[in-house]
C-alpha cells in the first residue's frame, strides 16, 4: 500500500485540489463565523480525498464488512474483537501513562494480566465484569492534554478524517504499540493481518452507524466532520476530568 | 412617615427579599433538576413501553408520534439548525422549512426507535449546562455496547422539553447544522435549495 499514498498525493497536487477554501470577507460575521467554526481550510483537497475514500469504502471495505458480518457468527466476531483489543492493552497502557491517569493505567494493566490468563489469551473479556471496563487511549489524545489544539481540519486517505495532532498522535501510537517492534522471525504477516482484522472488525461494528449517517445527511462529507471533531472533543474531555489518583489499600494503612 | 423612614423600611424589604432570593433560586434549581429528571424517565418509560411491545411498526410509529412531538421543542430546533439562514430566509420558507424539519424529525426518531427490540434505560447523571440540565442516560439493548445519551432539557418555554441529545458527546443538533449550512453553502447560499432536498427526503 506504501506506494499508492505518494500516487495519489501526486494526482491531487496535479488536479490542482491543493486549493484552499476561499474565506469569506471580513464584514460578513456570521459566514466568517461559520468558517471558523468548521476550521477547515483545505476543504476542497479534503473533499477529494473523502470521495476517494468513500470509493474505497462502497466497492471494498464495506462488502468485506458485510461479507464477514453474514459468514462469521457473533460468537467468533466477539472473541476475535476482544483478542484485538487486549492486543491494544500495551499501547493504551503507554499512554494512560504519560497522560499522568494511575487509575487508567492501572485499569488498562488489570484488563491486560486478567483477559490475558483467564479471558485465554484475550479471547474472552473477564476483565470488564470484573469491574475493569475498557477505555480507549491515543497518542493523539495525549498530545491534545499537552497543550496541542485540533487545526485544522484533514481528510486523508485511508486513514479518513484527521487533523495535524491527531495524525502525529497515529504516528505516534504506532511507535508506542510494542507489537510494532516485535520480530515474528522476521514475518510481517502477524502485524498486517491485525491491522487489517481491526479495520474490517471496526467497518463491521459501524456498519448500521454509517449507513444511516449516509443515507440521513444532505452532505455527508459535512456530517462526518462535524461528528469527528465533536466527539473527539468529548473523549479528551472525558481523559481530562477522569484524573483520579488510586492509592492502593495496604499503602493508606 | 418620614421620607427617610420609608427608604429604609423599602431598603430593608429590599434587601430581605434578596437575600431570601438566594436559598429560593438554589431551591427552585434543584427542584427544576428532580424535574428535568422526572420528565426523562416518564418519557423514556413511555416510549419505551412502545418500542418493546410486540406490535407491527406502523402501529408502534403511530404511537410513538404525539410523544416525541410532545416531549420536543421542535420549533427550537428547528430554528437553531438552520443556524445563520435564519436569517437570511423569508418568513415563508421559515415556514416551509418548519413543516418539513418536524416531519423530518419525528419521521427519523420513530424510525430509528422503531427497529429496536429489548431496550432498557436508566438514568445516571444530571448536570447543568447554560441554564439547561442535561439528563444522562445509559440505553442498553441485548448483544449491544450500552450507549450513554444525553438529553437536554429546557425550561424556556416554562414547561420542560427536549431541544438536543448528545450521543456519546456528539450534539444532535449541532451536527445537523454544520450538514445543513454547508449543503446551502455549496448551493450558492440558496435556502431554496435545501427546502427541496429537505422535500425529497420527507416523501421518501
Amino acid at each position: 500500500m506504501g506506494w499508492v499514498l505518494p500516487r495519489v498525493f501526486l494526482a491531487a497536487t496535479i488536479f490542482g485540489l491543493g486549493a484552499c477554501a476561499t474565506k469569506p470577507a471580513p464584514n460578513d460575521q456570521l459566514a466568517l463565523a461559520e468558517y471558523n467554526e468548521a476550521n477547515d481550510p483545505f476543504e476542497p483537497t479534503n473533499r477529494f480525498f473523502y470521495r476517494v475514500n468513500d470509493g474505497i469504502d462502497t466497492y471494498a471495505l464495506r462488502p468485506v464488512a458485510v461479507a464477514y458480518r453474514a459468514v462469521v457468527p457473533g460468537a467468533v466476531r466477539r472473541p476475535i474483537h476482544n483478542v484485538l483489543a487486549n492486543m491494544s492493552s500495551p499501547v493504551i497502557f503507554a499512554n494512560d501513562v504519560i497522560q499522568t491517569r494511575p487509575q487508567r493505567a492501572g485499569t488498562t494493566m488489570m484488563r491486560f494480566l486478567i483477559n490475558s490468563t483467564a479471558g485465554v489469551g484475550g479471547l474472552f473479556d473477564v476483565a470488564t465484569d470484573l469491574g475493569y471496563p475498557s477505555h480507549d487511549a491515543d497518542f493523539g489524545e495525549t498530545l491534545a492534554l499537552w497543550g496541542v489544539g485540533a487545526d485544522p481540519f484533514l481528510f486523508l486517505p485511508v486513514l479518513g478524517p484527521s487533523n495535524p495532532r491527531d495524525l502525529s498522535g497515529f504516528a505516534g501510537n504506532v511507535v508506542l504499540d510494542p507489537l510494532t517492534w516485535a520480530s515474528f522471525g522476521g514475518s510481517a504477516t502477524l502485524g498486517y493481518s491485525r491491522y487489517v482484522l481491526t479495520a474490517v472488525d471496526t467497518r463491521e461494528r459501524n456498519i448500521d452507524l454509517i449507513d444511516s449517517i449516509k443515507k440521513t445527511a444532505l452532505d455527508p462529507y459535512a456530517t462526518f466532520r462535524s461528528l469527528y471533531r465533536q466527539n473527539r472533543a468529548a473523549e479528551i474531555e472525558k481523559v481530562r476530568a477522569d484524573d483520579k489518583t488510586t492509592v492502593p489499600a495496604w499503602f493508606s494503612r | 412617615m418620614s421620607l427617610i423612614t420609608r427608604r429604609a423600611v423599602l431598603l430593608t424589604s429590599a434587601s430581605a427579599l434578596l437575600m431570601s432570593a438566594i436559598p429560593l433560586r438554589a431551591w427552585a434549581q434543584a427542584d427544576r433538576s428532580a424535574e428535568a429528571n422526572r420528565f426523562i424517565a416518564q418519557f423514556g418509560d413511555q416510549l419505551v413501553g412502545i418500542v418493546n411491545a410486540d406490535e407491527p411498526l406502523a402501529r408502534k410509529r403511530q404511537q410513538m408520534q404525539p410523544l416525541v412531538e410532545q416531549a420536543l421543542a421542535v420549533d427550537e430546533i428547528g430554528t437553531f439548525v438552520l443556524g445563520r439562514y435564519w436569517r437570511i430566509a423569508t418568513p415563508a420558507q421559515q415556514q416551509r422549512f418548519l413543516r418539513l424539519f418536524h416531519a423530518i424529525l419525528v419521521n427519523t426518531i420513530t424510525e430509528k426507535l422503531g427497529d429496536f427490540r429489548g431496550v432498557a434505560f436508566r438514568l445516571t447523571q444530571t448536570t447543568m449546562r447554560d441554564g439547561d440540565y442535561l439528563v444522562g442516560t445509559l440505553i442498553s439493548r441485548p448483544n449491544q455496547q450500552p450507549n450513554n445519551a444525553q438529553w437536554v432539557v429546557s425550561f424556556q418555554s416554562g414547561r420542560p422539553m427536549i431541544i438536543d441529545v448528545l450521543a456519546e458527546g456528539t450534539s444532535l443538533r449541532l451536527t445537523q447544522r454544520s450538514d445543513y449550512a454547508a449543503f446551502i453553502s455549496r448551493n450558492n447560499n440558496n435556502v431554496d435549495a435545501l427546502l427541496d432536498a429537505l422535500e425529497r427526503q420527507a416523501a421518501a
